[in-house]
């Protein structure tokens, strides 16, 4: 079995310990319950016949209140880079901090989660700027950690590109 | 009574510490007895004592690369793991925070776990994000709201324009003294009626002055580069759709702040450029340019669509109003907004006709102070 370590990065509340718990416990809860620091959690997938461990770390919110601490970042093979889609502002948040931690990160592969998808008619991140960003070569997936639409696909694909790059 | 050291270790646990001392094989080797909530929590740790950290804690082991360096410093170097989060065997969360420093020359590592003052500041944090998230979905039913209301604004002012010209035509009829008393006071209802509504426009005008009012966070200043990047990013499906060419500045070479919330400012610049494209003929182009001046940022948008005569330009970014019924409601908005924004970070926005053709809008703002 191999072990890759998984970051999940975005701004507070935009979803990313329910996408966890969907994905690893199957569970959700609609409270916000924030999180303050790291909590890790792992899950082992099957990824083109080889068991893959999951190493997740579920880092707290980088917002005005909490910055990320870039040594969390060490031996990061693949982040998930996840954005509210009912808050239009989170999605520039998520892409400033990809930008930051890139430095950091350089070419590790990332998925850009546009959460609550369940949301829909509350969404203010329209399709023109999601095609936008696919033009740019961002692997963009919507995703509702409340229904589970996306969850275990974003993972998947994000386990398949730290296997097999590109 | 207990050994000194065993005393001072006993209320070390019972404050929620545990002392750890390095290994050279990279183990954490237990410092006394272990506390009764650490048992449940690493079952990897033996009797003796050494922890097998990369069994315990992928975080913990994390660390130890950040407190090696600390212990290579030594002296008064300490390095803080900040805080992080253990599930024990009974499936209970254990928030932890380690320290590493040296103490009379020797390495060690401080496991605490974390109480009420860390639930303090977690409670804190929450209420805070909350607040934020409120904050946001507010700011945005405010513009939705906004456009609404300019919307039905614009549909009850060209319904009653209609009424007004249909009265004048009337008037001009040869009628009885019973028809001209009616048409009097249908007059002055309709008079009245247009005047109330440039007082609900007057009104939230205000509002949207509140709402859109240069706030803290605007003081650091905004990133130019990334914020021109990401309007054009939004607009060039829509340039292309048109078969509009969009020709954008390259980066400035030096990260230029400006005073004014990122996301006010994209849309400043989306209006601009929606209206540019709204201007142009197909096949057509839109330039825009940023010039870094001394105290200031001049950025341009140039469309190739008709020339605005320079009356039309002076009027061009006021409240959308009756005497301009003519001009589309959406794009009075759309610039009435820019103008709000900009004037509120003390900028200034404007328009001028090209000699060569076309119209060139433009926007001035005053470059921030503080760097960073």
């Amino acid at each position: 079995m191999i072990q890759k370590k998984v970051c999940l990065l975005g701004t507070s509340g935009v979803g990313k310990t329910s996408l966890v718990a969907k994905f690893v416990h199957s569970m959700f809860s609609d409270k916000y319950l924030t999180t303050v620091g790291v909590k890790i959690e792992k899950k082992t997938l099957a990824v083109e016949g080889t068991e893959v461990m999951l190493v997740i770390w579920d880092l707290a919110g980088d917002d005005d209140f909490q910055r990320l601490q870039t040594s969390y970042l060490r031996g990061t093979s693949g982040y998930l880079l996840v954005a509210d889609g009912t808050r239009r502002v989170t999605l520039d948040q998520a892409l400033e901090l990809q930008k930051r931690v890139a430095e950091n990160l350089g070419g590790a592969p990332f998925i850009l989660a546009l959460n609550k998808a369940d949301l829909a008619p509350r969404w203010e991140v329209d399709e023109a700027r999601i095609s936008a960003l696919v033009s740019e070569n961002f692997s963009v997936t919507k995703t509702s950690a409340k229904e589970g639409a996306g969850v275990e696909e974003a993972f998947a694909q994000l386990a398949r590109r730290m296997v097999s790059p590109a | 009574m207990p050994e000194p050291a065993a005393a001072a270790q006993s209320v070390l646990a019972e404050l929620g510490y545990v002392l750890f001392l390095p290994e050279e094989t990279g183990g954490l080797r237990l410092s006394g007895k272990p506390p009764g909530w650490l048992a449940p929590l690493w079952t990897h740790l033996p009797n003796d004592g050494l922890l097998s950290v990369a069994e315990a804690s992928p975080f913990l082991e994390n660390f130890l690369i950040d407190a090696a360096e600390c212990w290579k410093k030594g002296g008064a170097a300490r390095a803080q793991s900040g805080p992080w989060v253990e599930q024990d065997r009974h499936g209970a969360e254990v928030q932890l925070e380690a320290t590493a420093m040296t103490i009379e020359g020797e390495p060690i590592l401080l496991l605490e776990r974390l109480g009420a003052a860390f639930e303090a500041k977690k409670s804190v944090l929450q209420r805070a994000r909350e607040t934020v998230i409120a904050h946001q979905r507010l700011n945005s039913e405010i513009q939705k709201k906004e456009i609404l209301l300019h919307c039905v604004a614009d549909e009850m002012t060209a319904a009653l324009a209609n009424v007004i010209t249909s009265l004048r035509l009337i008037e001009l009829e040869d009628n009885g003294p019973r028809t001209k008393l009616l048409l009097g006071l249908a007059t002055q209802a309709t008079h009245e009626q247009q005047t109330l509504i440039h007082r609900i426009l007057g009104v939230f005008e205000e509002e949207l002055r509140n709402a859109y009012d240069a706030s803290a966070d605007t003081q650091a200043g905004t990133k130019w580069n990334g914020i021109l990047q990401r309007a054009l990013d939004f607009a060039r499906p829509l340039f292309d759709e048109k078969r509009v060419r969009l020709e954008a500045p390259a980066p400035l070479a030096s990260e230029v702040r400006i005073p004014i919330t990122p996301t006010h400012f994209e849309r400043v610049l989306t209006n601009l450029l929606e209206n540019a494209l709204e201007r142009s003929p197909a096949d057509g182009a839109v330039v825009v340019r940023a010039n870094e001046e001394p105290e200031s940022l001049l950025v341009t948008v140039e469309d190739e669509g008709q020339m605005l005569a320079p009356k039309v330009c002076e009027n061009l970014f006021a409240r959308w109003e009756p005497a301009r019924a003519a001009a589309s409601p959406a794009a009075a908005l759309r610039l009435h907004f820019c103008r709000i924004v900009v004037e509120n970070c003390g900028g200034e926005i404007g328009c001028s006709p090209l000699s060569a053709g076309g119209n060139r809008f433009w926007v001035r703002l005053t470059k921030s102070n503080r760097a960073g």
